[in-house]
């Protein structure tokens, strides 16, 4: 199902949430939600759910072209899962799963049997058959999410929204889970959005991210064209490890001299892995000395500082670090293969 | 972690210092709990069963009785429907003079029920706001059964909104939302969700409402007029039997209420085991559970 949101605005007592949002999501996506909290990402998806209402008179919602804003939450036929799941603590996981099916006016009810075996479908896909009796307390955080996921999906809704999906799980689990969504997804192949404040999560998992802030959508696109096309500092920041060269640096080539005077002025930003270290000086090198040295995990991490300025960040091959030799205090040179440019008023500029 | 491990590591008093609180505490006790308690039944059965029984099913008493069942019989369902109300709109949803609102809930708390009953009296009497409209068409409130059932309205007011709203408010509306996503109607989400969630809240502000409505003495004394056989309750029938020195009558109607008391704190604990087991039945697995 094709959504569109135009131009939605949400008030909270004077702060706008969301402010003239417009996002359209195609048929069969997967598309995360990517900000820091209180960007309005869950906002956004609440409008979406029809779990709140824009501002009166401001956007609309449309879900194939049919206008949805005016159109309760239980009409839209969307699956919601929520960031605590919200499982019905009551009931046990087949009852949870089953709900959605039962609360349907009698016309339109499966029978009992067809009741039972859907839900018996769905615990099967969740990998859960033996679990059915069991209460949402008795189950562990990857376990709830997962019935969270199947209770949404028992009413084969048009759309699935998932808040924070991964948000309360440890670090494990939440690899496990979200490949194992990655599957479903490709399998089902059902219009999904996700909210996610870990870029990590959404850059893996997403065909295409929408990157919000301040109540706005800053960029959309495929994980790669934010990752290494970033249409602002702010994505440029919020994506991964960044340093920052304030002012000065040199012409043309890629070549950085946050020590020397420069010509052009603007903001720089070079991500870690962008440098290269070597021990002898180049064309544009950059004489540093390292402070720190992190060798612990697949990239070696080095703390770098060029006389008089802040320290700043490198990450090279474990190889390449030993053949370097290197520790704290020892003088290096850097170069950088790419410096991402923005001028002082916005936009990117690539040098 | 069993709590024995934590008592060694706490409880460094001396013996003596312990068996000496103890005793106090227990003595405490007997002294204004049980011995009272004792003495109601002793003074009530003093002249054998038969006097007992004479007096638990005089005319006037068996009217205390029925009356005292009535106020309790309109107040506490009037109020657990007003405190499901009152509880839902406060835990659930965010609006102006919500604190006002919440201070409102706690008004019968805080006002002494003499003053309660005083303000009845001043609004539906004969020289109050309302009493002569009320008189032209030959309604009575004060010094009639009506006001009794007001004022024991009034005084069991807070228990089951106070019961409820701590609970509904760490529970949130995150089912109640999903249950409505899932296309559940507002009848349904109450039925099937919110209910079942509150069931044993409820059911104890219920019986502590329903056992301030038996013992309510204050407010109903000053609406009521005490008119023997028509505007007493089992309270006031007590006092009058008590100051009319007929002692084994007022013990022996006492000793009803008290058997009421005793059947509100059995069921309040049997209400707190059965809440409690099913909270704990199934441990949780997995270490970091949802918040």
């Amino acid at each position: 199902m094709i959504i569109e949101v135009r131009d939605v605005t949400k008030t909270f007592q004077a702060t706008a949430a969301l402010d003239r949002v417009s996002l359209r999501v195609e048929t069969g996506e997967l598309l995360a939600l990517l900000g820091p909290s209180g960007c309005g990402k869950t906002t956004l998806l609440r409008i979406i759910a029809g779990l709140e209402v824009p501002d009166p008179g401001s956007g609309k919602v449309l879900f194939n072209g049919e206008d949805v804003t005016g159109t309760a939450t239980g009409r839209r036929k969307v699956g919601f899962v929520f960031q605590h799941y919200a499982l019905f603590r009551h009931m046990t996981v087949f009852e949870n799963i089953a709900f959605g099916l039962r609360v349907r006016s009698r016309a339109t009810r499966p029978r009992k049997p067809v009741i039972e075996s859907r839900v018996r479908e769905l615990l099967r896909l969740i990998q859960m058959e033996n679990l059915a009796q069991r209460f949402p307390r008795q189950l562990s955080g990857g376990q709830r999410q997962r019935v969270a996921l199947a209770r949404a999906l028992a009413v084969e809704p048009r759309l699935l929204l998932l808040d924070e999906p991964f948000g309360s799980l440890d670090a494990r689990v939440r690899q496990e889970l979200r490949r194992w969504l990655r599957r479903l997804h490709d399998e089902i192949h059902l219009t999904s959005l996700f909210v996610t404040h870990d870029q990590e999560e959404a850059l893996e998992l997403a065909d295409r991210v929408v990157v919000m802030n301040e109540g706005r959508i800053v960029q959309i696109g495929t994980p790669d064209e934010v990752f290494h096309r970033p249409a602002t500092e702010f994505v440029m920041t919020f994506l991964g490890n960044v340093n920052f060269f304030p002012g000065i640096v040199s012409d043309g080539s890629v070549l950085l001299m946050p020590a020397a005077e420069g010509h052009a002025t603007g903001r720089y930003y070079v991500r870690p892995h962008d440098f290269d270290l070597s021990l002898a000086p180049g064309p544009g090198s950059l004489s540093a000395t390292v402070v720190r040295v992190h060798s612990a995990g697949p990239q070696v991490r080095v703390e770098l500082r060029c006389p008089g300025k802040e320290s700043f960040l490198a990450e090279i091959s474990q190889e390449q670090s030993r053949s370097l030799e290197l520790k704290a205090g020892r003088n290096v040179h850097v170069f950088a293969r790419e410096v991402r440019a923005f001028p002082v008023d916005g936009g990117a500029v690539h040098a | 972690m069993s709590s024995d491990r934590f008592r060694s590591v706490v409880a460094t008093e001396p013996l003596v210092l312990r068996v000496a609180l103890t005793v106090v505490a227990l003595a405490f006790l007997g002294l204004f709990l049980l011995l009272p308690l004792a003495v109601v039944f002793g003074e009530a059965l003093r002249r054998g069963v038969t006097a007992y029984f004479e007096a638990v099913s005089h005319p006037e008493t068996w009217a205390a009785v029925k009356l005292t069942l009535l106020a309790a019989a309109l107040a506490v369902p009037l109020n657990t429907a007003f405190g499901l109300c009152a509880a839902w709109a406060v835990a659930k949803f965010e609006f102006r003079g919500k604190s006002v609102l919440m201070a409102l809930i706690d008004l019968p708390f805080t006002v002494s029920p003499v003053v309660a009953g005083l303000m009845f009296v001043l609004v539906f009497g004969l020289q109050g706001w309302l009493g002569p409209w009320l008189d032209r068409h030959d309604l009575h409130v004060v010094f009639a059964v009506p006001g009794i059932v007001l004022a024991t309205v009034f005084v069991t007011f807070p228990f089951v909104a106070r019961e409820l709203i701590p609970l509904m408010q760490v529970q949130g509306r995150e089912e109640e939302e999903a249950a409505v996503v899932l296309g559940a109607g507002p009848l349904q989400v109450f039925w099937r969700v919110t209910l079942p969630n509150i069931k044993w809240a409820l059911l104890y502000g219920v019986i502590l409402s329903n056992a301030r409505a038996f013992g309510e003495f204050g407010a109903v004394s000053v609406v009521s007029g005490h008119i023997r056989g028509q505007t007493n309750t089992m309270t006031l029938h007590v006092e009058n039997l008590y100051n009319e020195y007929n002692f084994v009558a007022a013990f022996a109607v006492a000793s009803l209420l008290a058997c009421v008391a005793l059947v509100t704190l059995v069921a309040k604990s049997l209400v707190e085991a059965v809440e409690g087991f099913t909270r704990r039945s199934g441990s949780v697995r997995g270490g970091r559970s949802s918040a």
